[in-house]
């Protein structure tokens, strides 16, 4: 159950999450929108395909079911007044394939040998004259866990029962990570902090997401997995017209170049 | 601490591990301060380089120069007498000791052109180089092989000369110095000779980065084992009057691009393992004749003075500003429209720069009034 009476209008104009006002955790509840990313183009065929590609799915679902399920969150979320203003943010459609064993794997090897190879792959796909660079060497096999209160468990254990289809909503800007956190125990039940494999199959998905050729795009954090050490979390992140994989300590704090995504999963 | 520097060494190129290696062996306590800047970075510590402007005295006149309103010839000119009291040795001492408790480890000599102080070797000796690593920026007109050897006998590790146009004739007339590029050119091949690490420091005003007079500079740089370091042209200074010098987005990516193919960075590309985005206080601070801290060489607005403050707390008030402190990608006053607006109009009157805390910066700051 949220922690919270949720109000009307939880998202604004822009699809960024409104913050609670009795949020404790560092988030600015302003935001001059200096860093955007552009909406990538909703071809849910092309996704599905890049997807399917880049986490080698040799078709479980299909392209038309993809389309169908991942539609119906987006009406969803698009009919509710409350949660409308998600569909005018950065929104992502994504699948992630069934893994009967997801909630006993290694969260971190996942990302190392599935996910951001996954990313890696779709990126250099479509940008060929990009470069993706993972600065954060270390293996980080044993190094993440679901953070308490996130939801994210919830998507594991989901797609330990199917394939699941979703949309990925840019909607936690300037939030510090922990207040992402805060912020989804204040939102409805569907929705779920993003984490791995969610974001990395979104990204993957659309790969052009934190390319802007006219602004700075802001740092994603897989702010649902919490790092070996406190304070610290491991992003994506541009650099220039290239995509990087880093772990950076963050200290709580809120800053405008920061943001986080939540997931809602079609039902 | 090996153990952690080897875990901090691991994330650098063989580069900088080959210069970091000799260092070590020459100075092991400024190689081993380097070293931590990694690890107290995890910490939420900073290690900022400490530009030091004692002198603004200079023999060129240049059309960008960022130091231009501070210098006595500005001050003449504007009928404005400054009677802020100005650095001595003790205050270079007294900084060096602050810098080296809190693990700061560089220091620029900057001005103005450092190389026509005559108490050049003595501000050397002040910030101590068997404790702080210790750099001199020059135009490179007095950098001939006698001095740079000079230089590098009394502690220097690095010159930073600068060049803004690989076309001699462009230089000179940006400069407003002819000969000034012939002697820049001298001086890289003395610093060279002289065993003192070099970068070649110029500034990339809207469109160069495209020319082929860039690229050729960039090839130049790479082919000789030299950084090209490339600052922004911010709208402060001479610059003011120039908005049109001002990069964009585009440009700053096409650089990215560059720094693949060739030796040439920018303060916000990545080095030694350290992510810092814009340096603001987290990687830079200068420090100006009369003891005001500024963030960043190009941002008039004090920190405070460290005659009345210590370092320690201007630092603490530099990383709590909404500004300054945390991490972004973009430079402040090369990129950020809205930062550079509040800057020039807050500055558009000032007699004496920089602002003093409070005036320009303060506690108070919110990046949306």
């Amino acid at each position: 159950m949220p922690d919270a009476i949720i109000d009307l209008a939880i998202f604004d104009e822009h699809g960024r999450c409104v913050p609670s006002s009795d949020l404790k955790a560092e988030v600015h509840r302003r935001t001059r929108r200096r860093f955007v990313c552009i909406q990538p183009e909703i071809d849910y065929s092309a996704i599905h395909s890049r997807i399917a590609g880049a986490l080698n799915d040799d078709g479980g679902l299909s392209r038309d079911d993809f389309e169908r399920q991942a539609r119906s969150v987006l009406d969803k979320v698009s009919r509710d007044p409350a949660t409308s203003g998600l569909a005018k943010g950065i929104h992502l459609p994504f699948f992630l394939p069934r893994m009967p064993d997801a909630l006993s794997r290694d969260i971190g090897s996942d990302l190392d040998k599935i996910y951001l190879p996954a990313v890696e792959k779709s990126f250099l796909d479509a940008h060929p004259q990009s470069s993706y660079t993972r600065h954060h060497k270390g293996s980080l096999t044993g190094q993440l866990s679901v953070t308490g209160g996130s939801r994210h468990d919830r998507l594991l254990q989901a797609v330990s029962r199917t394939t699941v289809v979703g949309y990925f909503f840019l909607a936690l800007q300037e939030y510090s990570v922990p207040a992402s956190v805060e912020q989804v125990r204040r939102l409805p039940d569907t929705f779920l902090l993003a984490g791995g494999a969610d974001t990395c199959a979104a990204f993957a998905g659309s790969p052009s997401l934190l390319l802007n050729p006219d602004a700075y795009p802001p740092l994603l954090w897989l702010a649902a997995l919490s790092a070996e050490k406190l304070q610290t979390a491991y992003h994506l992140e541009a650099y220039g017209r290239n995509l990087t994989f880093n772990r950076r300590v963050h200290f709580d704090q809120a800053a405008e170049y920061w943001a986080a995504g939540l997931t809602v999963l079609a039902e | 601490m090996a153990a952690t520097n080897d875990s901090v060494d691991s994330k650098l190129t063989s580069a900088e591990l080959t210069k970091r290696n000799d260092l070590r062996s020459r100075k092991p306590y400024v190689a081993d301060k380097l070293a931590q800047i990694a690890v107290m970075e995890e910490r939420g510590e900073i290690s900022p380089i400490i530009r030091l402007e004692k002198s603004y005295l200079c023999n060129f006149q240049c059309t960008h120069c960022s130091a231009e309103f501070y210098m006595d010839r500005h001050l003449e000119k504007t009928g404005v007498t400054d009677e802020r009291r100005k650095m001595n040795m003790d205050d270079v001492r007294t900084l060096s000791r602050q810098a080296d408790e809190l693990g700061l480890a560089r220091f620029v000599i900057t001005g103005g052109e450092p190389l026509v102080m005559r108490d050049f070797d003595e501000v050397v000796a002040a910030i101590d180089p068997e404790k702080h690593y210790v750099i001199t920026d020059t135009n490179g007109w007095f950098m001939d092989e006698a001095r740079a050897k000079h230089i590098k006998s009394i502690g220097v590790e690095k010159a930073q000369i600068s060049i803004d146009s690989f076309i001699e004739a462009e230089h000179d007339a940006f400069r407003n110095k002819p000969g000034a590029y012939k002697r820049a050119m001298r001086g890289i091949y003395a610093c060279l000779d002289a065993g003192l690490n070099l970068i070649i420091q110029t500034v990339l005003i809207k469109g160069r980065a495209h020319t082929k007079e860039f690229l050729d500079f960039c090839e130049f740089a790479t082919k000789h084992g030299i950084g090209l370091y490339v600052s922004y042209a911010k709208p402060t200074g001479s610059c003011t009057q120039h908005p049109e010098f001002v990069i964009d987005k585009e440009e700053a990516d096409f650089l990215r691009e560059l720094e693949k193919k060739y030796n040439v960075f920018t303060h916000m590309t990545p080095s030694y393992g350290s992510f810092k985005g814009c340096i603001t206080v987290k990687g830079i601070i200068t420090v100006t004749s009369s003891m005001e801290v500024t963030p960043c060489p190009y941002i008039d607005f004090s920190l405070g003075n460290l005659r009345e403050t210590s370092l320690k707390e201007v630092l603490a008030r530099g990383m709590r500003n909404p500004w300054l402190g945390p991490y972004r990608p973009d430079c402040l006053i090369g990129e950020d429209p809205q930062f550079i607006k509040m800057h020039t109009e807050k500055t558009a009157d000032a007699k004496l720069l920089p602002l003093p805390w409070g005036q320009g910066f303060s506690d108070e700051d919110k990046l949306i009034p």
